[in-house]
């Protein structure tokens, strides 16, 4: 139907329940340290790290304990000061292996130590790539590309802009929320570190209407700031998807296979501009973040400042426990997060939320026949056909699968949302993507 | 807790009620208006046809389903929709055996035989209604009685029961009666043969003239409302209309057919000036525009190609009125762009986000022999 657009927006898209009244009045508040921690040594997408620590070792908080040469990948920290147990294999959150390092802490946990670091505006380009390497920062809306990989664009590609993406789109989370209501003057800080690492003029922190109090707090912390504006978007779902954003902010449109850099833009995530932050100014690197717990099957929703590596248990027993006919656990947000077995997963710094569901909230059926409605097209943000694509996938024709996009997917989940048959688009592109790139490589 | 916890892949929520049922449903309640109303015109030959067909129907599915081992969906309402859209595209005359005939024939061959919901590519009800058309049977599916006949002949219509020498004879409860008696030009019948006047008529005036004009034709208004003889689901314009608008608020439909349809015949009757309301109003540009073009299964699925499929059915009614001979059309034009929807969705391309240049057309990728298969996954 046709909403009224008073902000700004893309087309297609979805309206999904967002039920972020759960845990958006909630104070972030620190979480509990656990009986031990699993912090994976791999948090980023590229080349894996290796370790720095072996079992024994003593580690203090925010200790470097793996790391790799490659230029994409971005090292792992200790987020307690403990001892390390050892190095092992667990199943990470999206059901593949992963090495983690096992570290018991310290029953008392020293506060991090602060390390004045300079001014924020007197650092150079290239000091603040290397801060954020060093402090090993990645995207932090749940892709976890490294951010200092992003912020050296082609020298060909010049940037201009720098976009934070404060839209929050996902339902129930309210993290990004809290941060700019609670920390807008270190956000805009943030920001300003990275204009300064892409060289670019202008900033713009893009924040979804349902927010307007984070808007004003924004504002008013960015006051004076020539070249940083806080623009309002509409709430739709995905709006804070990378490419959706840079055209609702700015018109330009970013190619199929492409990078923001393309058209001059760099996008970073609320969390990670705060992070940057902390990092120039405090020499801290990133090992804990603010998550948010909720859903019909958390007693007492809110939001926590978590170590990377804290099993999901101990973040739901921090907000009361669960609740209800225990349905799913899911990491992440709705639309893209992965469901969980149980709830010993540790989370990382791509762990923008926790949701428990009951069992009344799960809205599953059998996988109709394709009944051709079409609204899978329209609600595709990236206008593909994720219909014909699982119809491709179904008959292994990848070549057809790859020319009604499924390459293009970002796996936004809005086509399987709205299926009135119920198909699980998402899944058939996944494998095609896997399938597809398989056969590339021969 | 690890086995009661459900483990699939994102997004893990789903738009609340939207399921196949929910708009099957949907399209039910909208038809509502529409059969009440030609109870009310035709009397109560309605009720047992539009029962007789959605019985049918359902039965079939239910037989055909079990045969075919299929999971039977009784339950997506998709059955009775289809059944009541066969029985709106009869004449209140049909005999209540023909109505099994079709709704069988809509449903076995032209539904489950094609392999079920989602995979016919013609619609149903109309693809049955058609061939009943270029079969003997249909002289039994072409005669129309005038509105409100049933004051005459007692609650119930007459019904067509014998043919002998191209003459047919229809029966009421109270006895047979004539032909000449019971038989009553369309608008669009009317419109055809160019003859306005009520000698042309046979039978007895179709009046109430509060909703003839002068000339003895139905009154724009009386199209409108549905005071007009026609098949049973045809002829109120507004109740039609109103249905419509009720799917596209729903989201049922998609709104780009119907108005591209209504809009393209409309365009075309003002260019040639031919009548352009009248004709608007009569026949089943309504029912089909927003209810049977609109078929999720067998029209487009992309917002162009519903551009490109309504137009085409609305070019098509068209010359099918005005070029050619037949006084209707819907059916066919609907029919004809239902063969072709394939054709669109393969070949009409839709730009990917970003993508420069226009592509009108998609390329198909080549497919020597074979499509190649990835390397299998090694465990
Ligand atoms: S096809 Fe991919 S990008 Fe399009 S709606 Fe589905 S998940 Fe989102
Ligand atoms: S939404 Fe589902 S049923 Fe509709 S066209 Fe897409 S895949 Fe088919």
């Amino acid at each position: 139907m046709s909403g009224k657009t008073a902000y700004k927006t893309f087309k297609g898209g979805i309206h999904p329940p967002y039920n972020k009244e759960l845990a958006r009045e909630s104070a972030i508040t620190p979480c509990p340290v656990p009986a031990e921690v699993l912090i994976p040594l791999t948090q980023h997408i590229g080349a894996p790290n290796e370790p720095l620590v072996a079992a024994g070792d003593r580690v203090e908080v925010g200790q470097k304990i793996g790391g790799s040469e490659a230029f994409v990948s971005a090292p792992v920290h200790s987020s307690v000061a403990g001892t390390v147990k050892g190095i092992k294999e667990i199943t990470g959150f999206t059901g593949a292996k992963v090495k983690v390092v096992a570290i018991t802490p310290d029953a008392e946990q020293p506060d991090f130590a602060k390390q004045p670091g300079k001014d924020v505006d007197s650092y150079s380009d290239e000091e603040v790539r290397a801060i954020a390497r060093e402090a090993g920062l990645v995207g932090m809306g749940g892709a976890a590309f490294p951010t200092h990989v992003k912020l050296a664009p082609p020298k060909d590609k010049p940037v201009d802009m720098v976009i934070i993406n404060a839209c929050e789109c996902e339902p129930f989370l309210t993290c990004d929320h809290r941060l700019m209501l609670e920390r807008p003057t270190d956000l805009v800080h943030g920001l300003k570190l990275l204009l300064k690492a892409v060289g670019a003029r202008k900033g713009i922190i893009g924040v979804e209407a349902n927010k307007m109090d984070a808007v004003e707090a924004v504002r008013a912390a960015a006051q004076g700031e020539t070249d940083i504006t806080v623009e309002i978007l509409d709430v739709k779902y995905p709006e804070g998807a990378e490419k959706m954003l840079i055209f609702a902010l700015t018109r330009r449109k970013v190619p199929p296979g492409k990078l923001p850099s393309e058209v001059g833009c760099v996008v970073q995530n609320v969390g990670t501009a705060v992070a940057l932050y902390e990092a120039a100014s405090w020499g801290k690197p990133l090992y804990e973040r603010v998550i948010t717990v909720s859903g019909p099957g958390i007693k007492e929703p809110g939001n926590l400042l978590v170590r990377i590596g804290t099993p999901m248990s101990a973040l739901i027993d921090a907000c009361g426990g669960l609740q209800g006919e225990p349905g799913k656990v899911i990491m992440g947000g709705p639309m893209t997060g992965w469901a969980q077995p149980d709830t010993a997963t540790p989370v990382v710094k791509g762990t923008s939320g926790v949701l428990a569901f009951t069992a009344d909230l799960i809205d599953v059926a059998d996988e109709h026949e394709c009944v051709r409605c079409g609204k899978c097209i329209d609600a595709c943000p990236m206008f593909l056909q994720p219909n014909f694509i699982v119809q491709a996938v179904k008959k292994e024709l990848w070549d057809k699968a790859e020319m009604w996009g499924a390459m293009d997917c970002f796996e936004c989940g809005c086509c399987s949302f709205t299926c009135p048959a119920y198909i699980p688009h998402v899944t058939y592109v996944r494998e095609a993507k896997a399938d597809i790139a398989a056969l590339k490589k021969r | 807790m690890a086995d009661k916890m459900l483990l699939n892949v994102s997004p893990h929520l789903h738009k609340k009620n939207e399921t196949i049922s929910r708009a099957m449903r949907d399209v039910l309640i909208a038809l509502t208006p529409a059969a009440i109303w030609a109870m009310v015109v035709f009397g109560f030959n309605v009720v047992l046809i539009i029962a007789v067909s959605c019985a049918t129907a359902a039965l079939t599915e239910f037989v055909m389903r079990k045969i075919l081992r299929r999971k039977v969906t009784l339950g997506d309402y998709s059955a009775m929709v289809t059944g009541v859209l066969f029985a709106f595209l009869l004449p209140p005359t049909t005999p209540l055996w023909v109505v099994a005939i079709g709704a069988f024939i809509a449903i076995a061959v032209f539904k489950e035989l094609f392999g079920g919901l989602g995979k016919n590519i013609f619609n149903p009800a109309i693809t049955a209604r058609l061939l009943l058309w270029i079969t003997p049977l249909a002289i039994y599916t072409t005669k129309f009685v005038r509105p409100f006949y049933w004051r005459d002949s007692g609650f119930f219509t007459p019904i067509a029961t014998s043919i002998s020498n191209g003459v047919t004879t229809f029966k009421t409860l109270a006895g047979n009666v004539s032909a000449d008696v019971v038989v009553h030009a369309t608008p669009l019948s009317l419109l055809k043969s160019g003859r306005w006047g009520v000698s042309a008529v046979t039978g007895p005036t179709p009046v109430g003239a509060t909703w003839t004009t002068s000339s003895g034709r139905p009154s724009l208004g009386s199209l409108f409302l549905g005071l007009k003889s026609g098949s049973i689901g045809e002829i109120s314009v507004l109740l039609l209309l109103l249905g419509g608008l009720y799917l596209i608020w729903r989201g049922t439909i998609d709104w780009r057919i119907p108005t591209a349809i209504i809009g393209s015949f409309l365009v075309l009757n003002l260019i040639a000036w031919n009548q352009p309301f009248y004709n608007l109003f009569s026949g089943g540009l309504f029912l089909g525009a927003f209810f049977m073009a609109t078929d999720w299964v067998t029209s487009p699925v992309t917002r162009r190609g519903k551009w490109i499929y309504g137009i085409g059915i609305g070019v098509t009614i068209f010359l099918i009125r005005f070029v050619y001979i037949w006084p209707e059309g819907v059916a066919v034009s609907i029919f004809i762009w239902n063969i072709l929807t394939l054709a669109i969705d393969r070949y009409i391309a839709v730009p990917k986000f970003g993508e420069v240049g226009t592509t009108v057309f998609n390329k198909l990728p080549v497919l020597p022999g074979p499509a190649p298969q990835p390397a299998k996954k090694e465990a």
